[in-house]
């Protein structure tokens, strides 16, 4: 790679190091070769493709979905939502300070857990209402 | 992989604590484990499979709850049952395209026995011989065809 930096020999870290190589676990391997990691997205429930597989049709709707979902409302727990204190897709009580994204239909989810289901089927979990739904109606009557 | 254990943990020790009536997490499977489940069923009172007894199989990928678990009726007490074929394999649709992340174990098992509940007539699905004969083994595989809302 177009480095200018040395890369360190052997000899350089037993002269860094002097003999302190405790820390260096003989047990690792070379490193494994540079590989590009590909995302892995969802095109529907229960389908996996790595990004460079999707179908042209399959791109549109997941750039669309990525475009609607970061046009949901998203937040900061404060302690504030009183009803359902629980993201119930992992089960845990929100904490102070964790990002939440709330839906149309009012349920509240943390953003990392919803915004997973989100990118295979847009409907909340909760109410089954699908989103693109609830919010043209939200559009309509704001 | 992390998220989908903690799930996991946190729905093993609420179904164990405090099961709902007729569900109970089985003692012979679900320790060797995390992603495999043995759950013991009891029919229900007053419906035609009172005083029998199933156990469920739930398996679960690494995208639980994104994905929904696979779900078989194991052993020796198949349930008869115009959505359950004789290998095990249930027809419902929460198990696929209706599965949803709030869903849990306790729903699944608890919609199953409701769907058992309200069966009429004990028998086998019409398809049954030839489903059996040539399924995939994971019932996610199969292309179910839920027209039938009434059981």
């Amino acid at each position: 790679m177009g480095n200018c930096l040395k890369t360190p020999t052997t000899d350089d870290i037993s002269l860094l190091r002097g003999n302190d190589s405790q820390e260096s676990d003989p047990n690792l391997g070379p490193p494994p070769p540079y590989q590009e990691r590909v995302p892995v997205y969802h095109p529907s429930p229960n389908v996996s493709r790595p990004a460079n597989q999707l179908t042209e049709e399959e791109q549109i709707k997941i750039a669309k979905r990525l475009g609607l979902i970061s046009h949901l409302p998203t937040g900061v727990y404060d302690g504030s939502v009183k009803k359902g204190k629980e993201c119930v897709i992992c089960m845990c009580d929100f904490v102070l300070g964790d990002s939440l994204r709330f839906l149309p239909c009012m349920h509240t989810y943390h953003k990392k857990c919803i915004d997973d289901w989100l990118m295979r089927a847009f409907i909340c979990p909760s109410c089954m209402e699908p989103v693109d739904a609830a919010l043209l109606t939200t559009y309509e009557s704001s | 992989m992390a998220s989908m254990e903690k799930r996991l943990q946190k729905e093993l020790q609420a179904l164990t604590k405090d099961p709902p009536k007729g569900v109970r997490v089985s003692p012979d499977g679900t320790c060797r484990t995390l992603s495999e489940w043995i759950v013991d069923l009891d029919g229900a009172p007053g419906t035609l499979y009172e005083g029998e007894h199933f156990q469920l199989q739930f398996k679960f990928s690494s995208r639980y709850p994104f994905d929904s678990p696979q779900v078989t009726f194991i052993g020796t007490n198949i349930p008869l049952h115009p959505h359950v074929y004789s290998n095990g394999h249930i027809c419902l649709s929460i198990l696929t395209e209706d599965w949803s992340p709030a869903l849990s174990v306790q729903s699944v098992c608890l919609s199953i026995i409701s769907m058992l509940s309200s069966c009429t007539e004990k028998k086998r699905p019409p398809d049954n011989s030839f489903y059996v004969k040539t399924c995939s083994k994971n019932p996610k595989k199969t292309r179910w065809w839920y027209h039938d809302d009434s059981v």
